[in-house]
Formats: structure tokens, sequence, C-alpha cells
């Protein structure tokens, strides 16, 4: 008798990182390190489970942005000969390492995992990795989940209801474009939530979202099971909202799991161990150390002593942490199964990149969570999709604003460092709804300036550079950024109201902030005057 | 020059500091704060200076937060904020959490007369609590909601102290 369920989500987002105007950019490396370290290693354990028929279920969302750059053509070229760099760094670490002992069984780790990717990803799906993940659905364990177009932090950007329809309308279209069929969920970016909201997710296929802990929990009227059982919005959806406690085990910087002594320590890489002599080939051409990838020593303890990392132990700790997790959760549906008259569901979602990159041992942690789930018989393993057709009745309550950032509500992208960004994205959508609702039926170049202007609109509302600029690492970078697309947003408009488009320029533009070929302007059109182009065309495919 | 270089896509233009437009746009931060911006234009400063008898520099610049109850739409209370002329932006400490603000600016005239110039959009501050409103077909007994609630905030420790000021309604 199943006692409860755990729905884990994996969140998967980088913003649309593209410079073919430089030979290295220490940003594409963000997403080349994700497809190695992160998105392949969890594609492996999905498929492993899968081949030894597992019974597990998972939700991912792909943002659009990571789907963009997973299809496009230049940055699939690009990370090959990134991947065959770190293929020839492997083996020239195995001949390093050759008499050693301790370091060959890793050296050879890191050169066997290298060799995979690069089979997975050049033969095995032809540099396409969408196609991966497009398996995995058909497979009928992972359900696959949209975001936002570009990531925007939809409560900070609701002055204009147009800006959630074009954000959310175009990451639906482009979902469909690549996995041809409409997505039940959607991951909001940063579980950024506002009320009103959902009638536009609504209209759009989707099924339902996750908040944050106190999106759901604060929700009103008071939802009388917390958090372990959605609750169904007024436009129709239902909100799922976060677990608390399985954050906390996996995210706590005291007590989370990833802390384990024996883990692998992240900070140690031979990009700054190792001599420049020897490594300096394989670091950015312009001499600055950085992570390769390459990391032999084990947490050990909280000081700089690090011992060698031994595989079999941190593999064991894992084991341990998967089995340490169930019996929590074990617990936890036990407590809740006291008060609620059905069994109890845990939301736990975490950014997939924590796996493996940052956690090198996480992915093997899932795929022991999920081999011995299979076996448990108390928890079973559900997706939000498939939770809402068991058919509970659900509580009618609207979720409260909320983010999953720090503090809990949207500080992180709104605060003294970041502020001014919103007078000009508010202009520039009130003007791109302006350009789309007074060019209903534009052709040729002036179409294709239209598309590009809601390109670069979509672009400057990331969620990512207000982010980063509150990190402070990095926040020159998106700063630069998020000027670009604003400016080059605002030249265009003047073009097109002056019926002068520079076209040679446009074309360049095009070729260098070329997500979403298939946009279309309109979706930007006044929602209070038109009725949008693109609902009839989803319509028809659901 | 690289045809996919920032110089050439942006040809060096920066952003504007301003549109020349008038708005006033708030936005909510959290259950106690807002943010505001606001542009006035030229053309609608003397409108301001004619009726204050001053000019630009010298105008007693007010930001009057009006806060309303959620469900009737009624106005609870109102009060204002002195704004240098200079600024174009504002925190305001607005203080209840599930209620909705709008904000107007303009500038006090003798004998406590407002003349407002520019009118914000209206915006709800979020809960910080759980909701006092109980729809009593989905209502736990009292005993079986406090054992819910504080395992879920005992949980949420990285937001203990939001938790627990949610908490004290159901102790």
């Amino acid at each position: 008798m199943v006692k409860g369920y755990l729905a884990l989500i994996f969140h998967s987002h980088l913003p649309y990182v593209r410079h073919p105007e430089y030979k290295q950019s220490l940003e594409e490396k963000w997403f080349f390190e994700a497809i190695t370290e992160c998105y392949i290693p969890l594609i492996r354990v999905f498929q492993g489970l899968d081949q030894d028929n597992i019974n597990y279920s998972v939700t991912f969302s792909l943002s659009p942005t990571l789907l963009a750059m997973l299809e496009d053509p230049f940055l699939q070229e690009r990370y090959a000969e990134y991947l065959s760099r770190l293929q020839q760094l492997a083996r020239k670490e195995e001949e390093r390492t050759a008499t050693d002992p301790v370091f060959l069984p890793l050296a050879r780790m890191y050169r066997e995992r290298l060799d995979f990717t690069s089979y997975l990803f050049n033969e095995k799906y032809g540099r396409r990795l969408v196609e991966a993940f497009k398996e995995l659905q058909k497979g009928g364990h992972v359900e696959l989940i949209t975001s936002a177009a570009t990531h925007g932090y939809l409560p900070l950007l609701g002055i204009q209801k147009e800006t959630i329809y074009a954000q959310i309308a175009a990451g639906v279209e482009y979902y469909q474009m690549i996995f041809g069929n409409v997505p039940k969920g959607i991951w909001l970016p940063e579980c950024g939530y506002d009320p009103g909201m959902e009638e536009i997710l609504s209209e759009l296929g989707l099924y339902y979202f996750i908040t944050a802990t106190h999106g759901v929990l604060y929700a009103s009227p008071r939802p009388k099971y917390g958090v372990y059982s959605p609750i169904l919005t007024p436009g129709g959806l239902a909100a799922f909202g976060r677990d608390p406690e399985t954050s906390h085990q996996v995210w706590s910087s005291k007590e989370g799991y990833p802390g384990d002594y024996n883990y692998r320590e992240f900070y140690r890489d031979i990009g700054y161990d190792l001599n420049l002599d020897y490594i300096g080939e394989f670091l950015h051409p312009a001499g600055m150390r950085s992570n390769t990838g390459f990391k032999y020593y084990s947490i050990t303890e909280p000081t700089n002593h690090k011992e060698p990392y031994n595989i079999e132990w941190a593999a064991g700790k894992a084991r341990e942490h998967a089995g340490n997790f169930i019996f929590n959760r074990e617990k936890q549906v036990e407590y809740y199964g006291e008060i609620m008259d059905r069994p109890p569901l845990v939301v736990a979602p975490y950014d997939s990149e924590l796996f493996g990159h940052w956690w090198f041992e996480g992915p093997l942690w899932i795929d022991n969570l999920c081999r011995l789930i299979a076996e448990n018989q108390h928890i079973e393993m559900i997706t939000p999709g498939k939770y809402l057709e068991l058919g509970y009745p659900l509580q009618l309550s609207t979720p409260n604003p909320s983010s999953w950032g720090d503090k809990g509500y949207h500080e992180v992208w709104l605060n003294g460092k970041n502020d001014w960004l919103y007078r000009h994205l508010h202009t520039a959508a009130e003007k791109m709804i302006s350009l789309a609702t007074n060019f209903p039926r534009a052709g040729d170049t002036l179409k294709d300036a239209l598309n590009q202007a809601a390109r670069e609109l979509l672009l400057a509302q990331s969620s990512d550079w207000p982010f980063i600029i509150t990190s402070g690492t990095m926040d020159m970078y998106a700063k630069a950024r998020v000027t670009s697309h604003l400016v080059r947003f605002l030249k265009l408009e003047r073009q097109i109201w002056e019926n002068n488009i520079d076209l040679s320029w446009l074309r360049h533009l095009e070729a260098t902030d070329n997500l979403f070929p298939h946009l279309d302007y309109r979706l930007f059109q006044s929602l209070n005057e038109t009725v949008p182009v693109e609902k009839d065309k989803l319509t028809g495919v659901i | 020059m690289h045809p996919s270089g920032k110089d050439y896509l942006d040809g060096g233009e920066n952003l504007p500091l301003y549109y020349g437009g008038d708005r006033l746009v708030l936005l909510p931060r959290d259950p106690y704060w807002l943010y505001a911006y606001w542009e006035i234009s030229l053309p609608t400063r003397p409108f301001l200076e004619s009726a204050a008898q001053k000019n630009w520099e010298s105008l007693d610049l007010v930001l009057r937060t009006h806060r309303f109850n959620p469900e009737k739409n009624e106005e609870e209370s109102h009060f204002d904020i002195q704004i240098p002329p200079s600024s174009d932006n504002w925190y305001i400490k607005a203080g209840v959490p599930n209620k909705k603000y709008r904000v107007e600016l303009g500038c006090l005239l003798p004998e406590k007369n407002f003349k407002t110039v520019l009118v914000s959009n209206v915006v709800t501050t979020p809960r910080d609590s759980l909701s006092d409103i109980i729809d009593e077909n989905w209502r736990l007994p009292d005993w079986q909601a406090r054992r819910l609630y504080w395992r879920i905030a005992r949980g949420n420790l990285s937001s203990m102290e939001m938790m627990k000021r949610g908490l004290q309604q159901v102790k």
C-alpha cells in the first residue's frame, strides 16, 4: 500500500550565451560544463534505469534558452571541439599518472567518462542531445515540461500581461516544435508567481506549475493539506508547492549531503593545481587559470588539507544518502498521512546544474534513489502530471506571490543593484506591444525586423541578468548583455517606425542573437485589442 | 570589426537615461516594501511649477501611497513621502502584507492641497503568513492543523522567521 508520493523535479536552465565573435568564451563554458558534468550524466542515469526496467518517475524542465543552445549548430560544433580538447587532456593525464596507483584510477575514470560523453554526443545523437530527452520521455518515466521563453522573472515583468503571454507562449511553442507534444506543466522561472498569470498558462494548454513552499502554504483560502497536496488555482491549473524538508536535506550548507567529507572537492582542480607549462594549452587562451573538471581530491575536512578522492567510498556514501533520503520520506509521509485523507505528495524540485557539477556524486545519488524506491513498499515516485490523473479532488485556492529566491519574494531581482533595469524593460515591452499591434500583417524585411525585435526583447528579459548583477560575480557581463539587447531592440524599433531598416545589420543581428527561429512577433500583440494569433494554432495541436 | 561583435551590433549606442514620457510604475518587492520609478517629461513640469508657484528644483515633490483593502477595494489609509525633485525612483516601506497599493506623485500646495501629476498601477503585497480565510469544506481540526503547519515550518529552516510569523495564527 502506497503511503506517499515523491515528485522529483529537475529544473534545467542556462541563459542564452553564444559568442561567435570570440575564439573562446568563458561564458560559453558554463554551457559546456553543464553538458559534460550534469546533463549527460543525468541522461546516462535515466537511460540505465530504463535499460534495467526500473519503475521510476521524474520530471525535467528544460528551459527554452537551454533547448535553443542544445539545438544550435555553432554551439554544437564548439562543444565538440571543447570535448575533444578535454579528451586529449584526459589521455595526457593518464600518461602523467601512469605509475601512480592513487591517481591513475581517477584519471582513468575521467577518460572513460569523457569517451562515453563523446560517444553519446557525437555518435549516438549526432550532436542533438534533445533526442536523448525525447527518447527518455517516450520511455514513459520522464515527464518533460517547459519554462518561460528566456526565463523572464514574470512577477516583475507582468506590468504588461503581453510579456507574460509572449514569454509563456514562445516557450510552449518551442517545446512543441522540438518534442511534438504540448507540455503538461511549466516551471515558472525562479518559481516566480503572481496571481493572474494562471489564466494565461491555462489558455496555453498547461495543467500545472510549481511554486515555492509559501506560494502554496500562504495561498488563500488556507490550504488544508499545506504543500502536501496541490491546490487548484482560479485559472483551473494546479499549483504544486515545494517541500521544505527535501530541499534542506540536499541544499543545506551544513547538513546537506553534498558536503560529506568523502565526496569530491569542487575547488581542487588541475586547472589551478598543475604547472602552466603542462596545463596551459587547455586553459583559456588569455592564460587565465580555470576549472578543467579534473578534480582528484575529496572534501576530507573543512581545511585546506585534502585527501585523494576514493571512488568506492564516495559511491558508498551516495548509496547511504539515498537510503537516508528514503528513510526520511517514509517518516515524513507517515506523519502527514495521519493528518490527510490521501497519500501525501512530497514535491522536491532542484536545479539540474547542482547534480554532477557542484555535487559530483549527485547523479549517482539519484540513480540509487530511483532503484531503492522502486523496491520500496511505501513510497512511490510520481510526476505532477501523473499525480493529477489520480483524480484526488483539489482545493480551490489562490497561491501567494512568491519565488524560491533568497527571502522568498522578489528582492533578488529587484534591489539597489538592478532596479534601474525595469524602467528600460517595461518601456521596451510597451514599444514592442505597440509595434506588434500596429503591424499585424508585416511581411518580408519588416516582418524579419519585428521578429528580431521580439527576440532582442525576450533576451533582455532573462531573469539571469538581474540575478547575476545581484550576485556580483560576472556582473559586468550581465550588464553588458542586457544593455546590448535593449540597445539593439531600440535601434530596431526606431528603424521600423522610420521605415529605414538597415538590412545588412539586421542579417548580422539575426545570425548572432539567433534563438527561436520560428518566433512570431505577434505574440506581443496587445491583449486588449486583438486575439493572439498563436492561440488558435496551439489549440489546434492540443 | 567582427559582424557578431558588440561594437558593430550596438553601434556604440547606450541606453537612454529617459524616454521623454510621463509614467509612474509601482512594483511589489516583498510583503513590506514597494518600489516605484517614474519619469516626468519636460513638457509636464510646468503644470506642477505653476500650481506650486515654484521652480522645479525647489518643488516639494511628494509620493503619496494609498493602501486599499484587497477584498473590498476600499481605501484604508495613505501616507506621504517627501521626494527630492532630482530622484526618479524610491523604495517605499508600505508595511502591511496582502494589501493593495497605488501611489501618486505630485506636490504639496499651500493649505495641504495635493496636486497630482502621475498615478501608478495598483499592486498587491504578498502575504507573509497563513491566510485567515478558511473554506469550511477544507478545514482540518485545529490540533491536526497545528501538527501539519508546525512541521512544515520546522522543515523550512532557510526561512524560519518568515514561517514562524505565519504560524502565530494557528498556535
